[in-house]
């Protein structure tokens, strides 16, 4: 675009030029009339909402001469510099044509002072100033307007033309004009004469002030403003009309040449009056009227003269002047084309003058979405448009401001209310301008270039390529660079109109090649400029880099006076470009942008805001910049990085909040989560003692056996269970614990300290920690923390403090390669009670053990079989919750029946102690007891047999020990041919058995009896189950005791048997007992003896006991059915015995001393095993006899003495004990010889002689009756005979058996032989001894 | 002639950036990258206008052939001119060439074209590596001798 023939017309340094670029002016500003507005003296508080309000009136109409309605639009600047001024008559626009100032004083010198500057002001733009207005703010709240002359115009002293011409226009203006002025005139004088009667001071206005000044008070509403400002537009319509008219009316041949400020010398010596010259002059002026006409609001009769004033300059090759025609042309088509330009936005774009103006992002993107914004307009346009066709508003519209004026022409009135609804929406304004300007076809608002009928209207593209040319001629010209630019920035904005970014940024190139020399201030201008239309066209990495070089341009060396504010925001302002957030996760999130370009501006950034003085900033940035950047960074540069943030946040710590900036940005927190990184993160179960349970559930019984491997198993599931929702409970005041894996990635030592954990939900207390971790080394760090509520727990993250910054890491937000759960969330159960348990051993004061850990406890008793001693256990509350439930249960491998009777405690005793107060202990008291089996077979190393009783020969001992677990040997007994082979076999079968069973028992089987012969391990787990508190129902604690029980070996009973005894309520048990202890022993097995046991040796003592009552039975038995149910379906033999066995069990006491060390225990014969004839001695018999010789008893182990031939009356009486009938029995004597070597003679034909029935039947015998028989008999040898008294029923008895006193003896001899099943004898047999 | 050479991604992700400088202090890595990173936007928009077609006004201007990969010139600064090129699969090839050396200030259109074009196949030969993931940066030394070849030859 730039021409070759760069700066071929230029001229040398030093001319007059225009330095300023003014790079807001837009293209439509062509047909603004300029405006200053400045403040005068003491800042006035409320200077900006006058300027918005003044500002808002940048559009009036105004009806002219001939009855057309002209729309006047304005342009308001705050500043603006003589230089360009200078350049008025090359362009008009860019003259000043009014100026109003906002003054304020507080007393008569203020005033005069403002009064001064307001003068001087208009001396300063002489030159182009047609009018001025001063706003005077005094003091007081209603001022009174000081006496005055007013004057309408300046009097311009310089251009005495311009001025000579204008007041010769107002004097040849129609006649409408002296009314508007008139009543401009009066206006004010009505609102002070009405409202200025609380005078309080007087002030004057010196003498040389000579404009139109309006007096009010500071804080007054000043409710005329608009009104006063739409009248001085209005004289400078007029103004400007009448140099129109002026200009339109000259003769082009007699026109002196117009000049550029740079151009005075080019002429200096030409022919000025060669036909060249003056087609140049007739071109300038031309275009010169173009402008005027453009600015008059003529927009459509600019364009011909435009079009004109192109071609005659172009034939003089006058470049600078062709291009401003050709400028001109592309302006009045782009307003006729883009009405929507001069929307309120473009206002705002005035405001934005101000450099540095805060809402300039604001604007952009307000400004971005064109597109729609011209739709809306355009399909909201024809409403307004038919509203504001009627030719006549009514007057009530008018504000009452504008009713006092109301007597004033209707046209007055008119132009008032247009200014009134211009306050209210400009853009209405706009569409009555556009209705007027396509006056002949109304309802159209917006017309399609085509229905313009102006040939030299250009559409879009041709406004472009002309624009492209002007800027290509204006590049001849060096001095007129800021032309140019300003150019370039108005064809941009159009291109940015016609959404052709493509035009428009290669207008905006061309603004960098452009030479000029501008002040470093300009220049960061220049590029924030070119920053905001890149913007606009979406080129947001061109914008980007343009503000980074504004940024870098503000603290560049060059620049006097450096601005880092200005420079951190403009590096912050192209965040977007570089596809940046300020989000740190975001960007993490995303990954976007070139990370070499980020990672350069984050570091500027962090350097601008230190230099700026915003440690806070500079740390924060840092921190973004090691988070974000993490991955594209060295190792070497983490180092250096985090070495600088290290420094950084030594002057202002980092923390996780976000910041505000003065702009109103929030620049959120960053936290860092690489340094250190995270790699495991977990909350982990209370530990098992503190574990709460739920109480409802039963204790791990089942099938599986309670051992560590179950809880191990347990532990894997809750790890397993990661995802976020924990399985176990927390318990609120207790403390909890998280863990987590943490790797310091930097090469130095870190210090991380006040680690916290972050909760949501209820309050959590946690417990800060401080670590140092080590260069790349995984590091475990637990996390503590007590939960201060009941309810639901979520875990979000933790926060660390490392190099200077506190850092809030969530766990959602970690890094990529760890993945953890957005939070874990865990339940909180209301607080329980914890124990400490201690332990103490009573008496003998084995072992006893306390602890304040209550898991892993172990209490060591050793005790004697039979010994028992007192356990204590003390429980003490070491919480401050009461324990209100408490429980005991014990563990162990080895039955129900035997763990209830080695560990008896009293379930009441401890619920009476409840509830244990905190800080109070309760103690339990529980006996242990050394339960074994002392009947012992394999044990002595004695014979095996046991010594023939009075009555028999079989050994004592049948069978297993074990009384469930063998039936078949005691009902091999009951056979006596077999029974003593087998008995013979059983004593080492069944020691070899026992071997077996003690090896089975000790481990693997429950043990349910247990040899005496050798120590025994027990361990037992004592179970504490407590609870208290809130919670109580639901949940409970656990604590374990571990219970090691050594059972040594004291007694052993290793054969047995029973003899009768003297009377036949009795019989003795005679016991082998061994005492296998080191030391003597004192037994006592009866009430009033005892024996000394050496230790290791063996006694025999015999028992004296009952024998087993047979009416007692029936209970016993059932009370032992549930034990031995098995057994006694199968034969009623076994009942027997076993009730039986329970009698002897039940009715010996035995008791042992260790002499030496005072231990007593006891023993007892429990699981004795009785064969038949054991059986037939323990019990009574059921039936109970009573016979009599010769009417005299017969009395056990008597004698009886007769002598031969002598006639004795036996009588033998039965009782039936039994508690039903008998039937049928079959009452028998017999009398025998008994040889004592074994034989029986029971052939005494010869010798014995009765009378009467030796053998009765009784058909029934009732319970509890007696039968009496009697027979009598004469031993007719001497000799000793005896009887053998028997009864014998045929009937089955059940649960009964009869007494086979000789089992050897084929007992049935009878006359109901046959069915014989039962048969009682009276034992002893009686003897008689006869002699002759 | 070239000084940068630079491979981008279709998410405008920067896949490659070569440059051969004799002049370090200027020359760098980092300005290398501000200078494509900021072409990225006319690149873009030349696209953007290349499919949409004609809207609007702009009718004449918009791209004539569809076919053609090579977008011309981007822009141009005061010490460089950037091209552009882009391919079927919208993998962006920039090359900056400096109006600044006496080779690089008065190059043809039609050399840089051919350039690109080439830079086209070598690059086409790179991804061709089995090992080499689409979207990751590309490594190859040997892509990166063969490209500083063409800048060195052209010079």
């Amino acid at each position: 675009m730039r021409s070759s023939v760069s700066y071929i017309l230029s001229h040398a340094p030093g001319e007059s030029v225009m330095s300023h670029p003014d790079y807001a002016q837009h293209t439509q500003h062509h047909a603004c009339l300029l405006v200053l507005v400045k403040g005068v003296g003491g800042t006035l508080k409320s200077f900006n909402k006058f300027w918005e309000r003044i500002q808002r009136v940048n559009n009036i109409k105004v009806t002219d001469s001939t009855g057309q309605v002209r729309d006047i639009w304005v342009r308001y600047v705050r500043d603006y510099p003589v230089e360009n001024n200078d350049w008025g008559d090359f362009q008009t626009h860019r003259r000043l044509l009014g100026l109003i100032t906002l003054c304020k004083f507080t007393n008569q010198i203020e005033l005069n002072e403002v009064c001064r500057v307001h003068e001087s002001l208009k001396v300063k733009y002489s030159n182009t100033l047609y009018d001025s207005r001063a706003f005077m703010f005094g003091p007081g709240s209603n001022m009174k307007k000081p006496e005055q002359e007013p004057e309408l115009y300046s009097l311009l002293t310089d251009d005495k033309v311009s001025k000579e011409s204008s007041m010769s226009d107002k004097g040849s203006l129609p006649s409408e004009q002296p009314d508007s002025f008139s009543s401009s005139e009066s206006f004010p004088h009505s609102i002070t004469s009405t409202a200025s009667y609380p005078q309080e001071e007087n002030f004057t206005t010196p003498s040389n002030f000579k404009t139109h000044a309006m007096f009010y008070g500071e804080s007054d509403p000043v409710p005329d403003l608009e009104q006063n400002v739409a009248e001085l537009i209005n004289s400078l319509f007029w103004v400007v009309e009448s140099k129109r008219l002026e200009r339109s009316r000259e003769k082009l041949e007699k026109v002196s040449l117009l000049l550029a400020p740079f151009e005075k010398k080019d002429f200096v010596g030409l022919d000025m009056e060669s036909r060249n010259n003056k087609k140049r002059c007739m071109g300038r002026v031309t275009k010169n009227l173009a402008d005027l006409t453009l600015q008059a609001g003529l927009v459509a009769d600019s364009l011909s003269l435009y079009h004109s004033a192109a071609e005659i300059l172009k034939s003089v090759n006058d470049w600078l002047w062709l291009a401003a025609a050709k400028e001109g042309l592309c302006a009045a088509s782009a307003i006729l084309l883009y009405p929507n330009l001069r929307n309120p936005t473009t206002l705002q774009r005035n405001a934005s003058l101000q450099e540095s103006s805060p809402n300039k992002t604001k604007e952009l993107s307000l400004f971005q979405p064109t597109d729609q914004f011209r739709k809306a307009k355009l399909t909201s346009s024809p409403l307004r448009n038919s509203k504001t066709s009627s030719p006549v508003n009514p007057p009530s519209e008018l504000t009452p401001t504008s009713s006092d004026s109301i007597e004033t022409s209707s046209r007055q009135s008119e132009t008032d209310n247009a200014d009134t609804e211009s306050i209210a929406s400009s853009s209405d304004i706009e569409y009555q301008s556009r209705s007027y300007l396509s006056s002949d076809i109304p309802s159209i608002p917006r017309q399609p270039p085509s229905q313009f009928n102006n040939q030299y209207l250009l559409n879009g593209e041709e406004i472009a390529e002309k624009y492209r040319k002007a800027i290509i001629h204006y590049s001849k010209y060096q001095n007129a660079g800021i032309i140019e630019t300003e150019a370039c920035f108005k064809a941009a904005r159009i291109a940015v109109e016609q959404n052709n970014s493509l035009h428009a940024s290669s207008f905006l190139q061309n603004v960098i090649f452009i030479n000029l020399t501008l002040s470093e201030q300009e220049k960061i201008q220049r590029f924030d400029t070119l920053a905001e239309l890149y913007k606009e066209i979406g080129f947001l990495r061109k914008a980007a880099f343009c503000q980074r070089l504004a940024a870098t341009r503000q603290v560049s060396p060059n620049n006097p006076n450096p601005d880092w504010q200005r420079c951190y925001y403009l590096m912050l302002n192209s965040f977007p470009g570089h596809k940046l957030s300020l989000d740190p996760n975001y960007v993490i999130q995303h990954q976007v942008g070139w990370p070499a370009l980020q990672i350069q501006l984050l570091q500027e950034l962090v350097v601008a805001a230190r230099r700026m003085g915003h440690p806070a900033l500079a740390t924060r940035h840092m921190t973004f910049l090691l988070q974000t950047m993490w991955p594209h960074l060295t190792k070497q540069e983490h180092r250096d990085l985090a070495i600088q943030l290290q420094a950084l946040s030594a002057q202002c710590e980092g923390g996780p909040v976000p910041l505000v900036l003065e702009c109103g940005a929030v620049i959120p927190p960053a936290n860092l989560t690489h340094a250190p990184r995270c790699v495991w993160f977990g909350p982990r179960a209370p530990a098992p003692a503190h574990a709460p349970r739920p109480r409802a559930a039963e204790p791990a019984h089942g099938p599986f056996i309670f051992t560590p491997i179950v809880k191990l198993g347990s532990l894997e599931r809750n790890a397993k269970k990661d995802e976020g929702k924990m399985e176990y409970f927390w318990v609120e005041d207790d403390i909890c614990e998280v863990q987590m894996k943490l790797v310091n990635p930097l090469p130095f030592e870190l210090k991380v300290s006040n680690m916290r954990l972050l909760t949501q939900g209820i309050v959590f207390e946690s417990i800060p920690e401080t670590i140092i971790l080590c260069p790349d080394s995984p590091t475990t760090v637990n996390l503590h923390g007590t939960p201060k509520e009941v309810g639901e727990l979520q875990i979000l993250g933790y926060s660390t403090h490392t190099l200077g910054v506190k850092s809030n890491c969530r766990l959602k937000n970690m890094p990529m390669p760890n993945k953890f759960p957005a939070s874990f969330s865990i339940k909180v159960i209301p607080s329980l009670p914890t124990i400490s348990v201690e332990t103490i051993v009573a008496p003998s004061g084995h072992i006893s053990l306390s602890s304040v850990e209550n898991v892993g406890t172990t209490t060591n008793v050793s005790l004697y079989n039979g010994e028992s001693t007192e356990c204590t256990i003390k429980i003490t509350n070491t919480s401050n919750v009461p324990i209100e439930y408490l429980e005991l249960s014990i563990q162990a491998n080895m039955d129900n029946q035997l763990q209830s009777k080695i560990f008896q405690y009293s379930n009441d005793a401890i619920l009476a102690q409840l509830p244990i107060p905190p800080n109070e202990t309760a103690s339990i008291a529980m006996k242990l007891y050394g339960e074994a089996d002392f009947l012992d077979l394999g044990g002595g190393g004695t014979d095996n047999l046991f010594p023939n009783s009075l009555t028999s020969n079989y050994p004592s001992r049948v069978g297993s020990p074990v009384p469930n677990a063998q039936t078949s040997l005691p009902t091999q007994s009951s056979n006596p041919h077999t029974s003593l082979s087998s008995g013979l076999m059983a004593n080492r079968t069944s020691g070899s058995f026992r071997s077996n069973n003690s090896h089975t028992t000790s481990w693997s089987a429950p043990i349910s009896v247990m040899p005496p012969s050798r120590g025994r391990q027990i361990e037992a787990q004592l179970i504490i189950r407590y609870s208290g508190g809130k919670g109580k129902e639901e949940h409970c604690r656990q604590s374990t005791l571990q219970i090691n029980l050594e059972l040594l070996p004291s007694v052993s009973i290793t054969h047995w048997d029973v003899l009768p005894a003297e009377i036949p309520s009795q019989l003795y048990l005679v016991l082998d007992v061994s005492n296998l202890t080191s030391e003597e022993m004192e037994f006592h097995y009866a009430p009033s003896k005892h024996i000394l046991i050496e230790s290791k040796e063996s006694c025999r003592v015999p028992v004296p006991l009952d024998r087993c009552p047979f009416n007692t039975t029936t209970k016993t038995v059932e009370e032992e059915s549930i034990e031995s149910k098995s057994i006694s379906t199968g034969a009623s033999t076994n009942s027997l015995e076993l009730m039986c066995s329970e009698h002897i069990t039940n009715n010996t006491d035995l008791r042992w001393r260790l002499m030496q060390s005072d231990i007593t225990g006891r023993a007892s014969v429990k699981g004795i095993t009785l064969s038949q004839t054991m059986l037939d001695i323990v019990r009574m018999s059921p039936l109970k006899w009573e016979v009599s010789l010769n009417n005299q008893c017969i009395k056990p182990q008597e004698e009886y003495n007769c002598t031969a031939g002598e006639c004795l009356s036996l009588g033998v009486a039965v009782w039936n004990h039994l508690s039903r009938p008998l039937h049928k029995l079959c009452l028998s004597v017999q009398f025998y010889q008994d040889y004592n070597n074994g034989v029986l003679s029971y052939k005494l034909d010869n010798r014995v002689a009765t009378a009467g029935n030796n053998k009765v039947v009784l058909s029934s015998l009732p319970e509890s009756t007696k039968a009496y028989h009697e027979c009598t008999v004469v031993f007719l040898t001497p000799g000793e005979y005896k009887i053998d008294i028997q009864c014998s029923t045929t009937e089955a008895i059940l649960d009964d058996t009869p007494i086979i006193k000789e089992p050897d003896h084929p007992p049935i001899i009878t006359s109901c032989a046959g069915e014989i099943s039962h048969v009682w004898r009276f034992i002893p047999p009686v003897a008689i001894s006869v002699t002759d | 002639m070239a000084v940068c050479v630079a491979v981008i991604g279709k998410d405008n992700s920067p896949l490659y950036i070569g440059g051969v400088g004799n002049d370090t202090s200027t020359d760098n890595e980092l300005s290398r990258q501000w200078l494509v990173h900021t072409a990225l936007d006319a690149l873009e928009e030349r696209l953007a206008t290349t499919n949409t077609g004609n809207a609007g006004t702009n009718t004449n201007t918009a791209r004539t052939d569809l076919r053609d990969l090579y977008l011309g010139l981007l822009y141009s600064t005061d010490t460089h001119k950037i091209y552009g090129y882009v391919t079927n699969t919208r993998i962006k090839l920039v090359l900056v060439t400096s109006s600044t050396s006496p080779s690089g200030s008065n190059i043809r259109d039609a050399e840089v074209r051919t350039a690109l074009r080439r830079l086209h196949a070598l690059y086409a030969d790179a991804i061709c590596n089995p090992f080499h993931l689409p979207g990751d940066q590309i490594t190859s030394p040997k892509f990166d001798k063969q490209v500083k070849n063409i800048m060195m030859n052209n010079v």
